[in-house]
């Protein structure tokens, strides 16, 4: 396979940040890392359901939460979409359940930006030829 | 929308009975799971299953006690205080 030119290389870089942000996992298997891919998809998509599923889709609160939902976002652009849907206020959640859902859903987004940092560094590595090992 | 589908979206769209109490703590073990099998993901360059389960618990280990330990001290630090 022919080198990359520099302008290429950052494109790359950038697809497989975006990669990452659209699916936990995806920028990983853009840089043929499988098991890595299957073990954060699994991992990140099973935590983040758990804080919904404690919670309710309303611990995705664009209107009374923002720092959470900043986290939050790191998902996946999809909790946007979720967060219009209850940006209305018709999905209440208070107490213990909305600590908990917020913090997994959060951790979980944040735990997704480390693998999206960390499928863009091997991507780079690659490149200069480092083993970053 | 069949029943199943409607049973699933309403157990996301209505929070948990969770009280607060001591044994609500014990949701924090989930989340150190995956905190740990996702930052050895991150860490290890390449995955073989015994290997990559080790680290994982020995991290996971390692968050548990030292939460434990702060716990503990914090514990003992409102204690000293209020008494």
């Amino acid at each position: 396979m022919a080198p990359r030119s520099k302008e290429g290389h950052i494109m790359f870089l950038i697809i497989v940040g975006l990669m990452g942000w659209f699916v936990p996992g995806a920028g990983h298997l853009a840089i043929n890392e499988k098991k890595h891919a299957i073990i954060i998809f699994v991992t990140i998509a099973l935590t983040f359901a758990t804080g919904l599923y404690i919670g309710s889709i309303g611990v995705i609160n664009p209107v009374g939460a923002k720092p959470w939902y900043v986290a939050q976002l790191m998902n996946s652009p999809a909790v946007a979409a979720i967060g219009q849907i209850t940006r209305t206020g018709d999905y209440p959640v208070y107490g213990r359940p909305n600590e908990i859902g917020q913090i997994y859903t959060s951790i979980t987004g944040l735990l997704n930006l480390l693998c999206i940092v960390n499928a863009v560094y091997w991507a780079h590595l690659r490149r200069t030829g480092a083993s970053g090992e | 929308m069949s029943i199943i589908a409607a049973f699933v979206m309403a157990t996301f769209t209505t929070p948990e009975n969770i009280s607060v109490n001591p044994k609500s703590m014990l949701w924090l073990l989930p989340l150190v799971a995956a905190i740990s099998i996702v930052y050895k993901t991150t860490k290890l360059p390449k995955i073989r299953f015994v290997h990559f389960v080790k680290e994982s618990v020995v991290l996971f280990g390692s968050i548990v006690i030292f939460m434990a330990i702060t716990a503990l001290v914090l514990c003992a630090f409102a204690w000293l205080v209020t008494e």
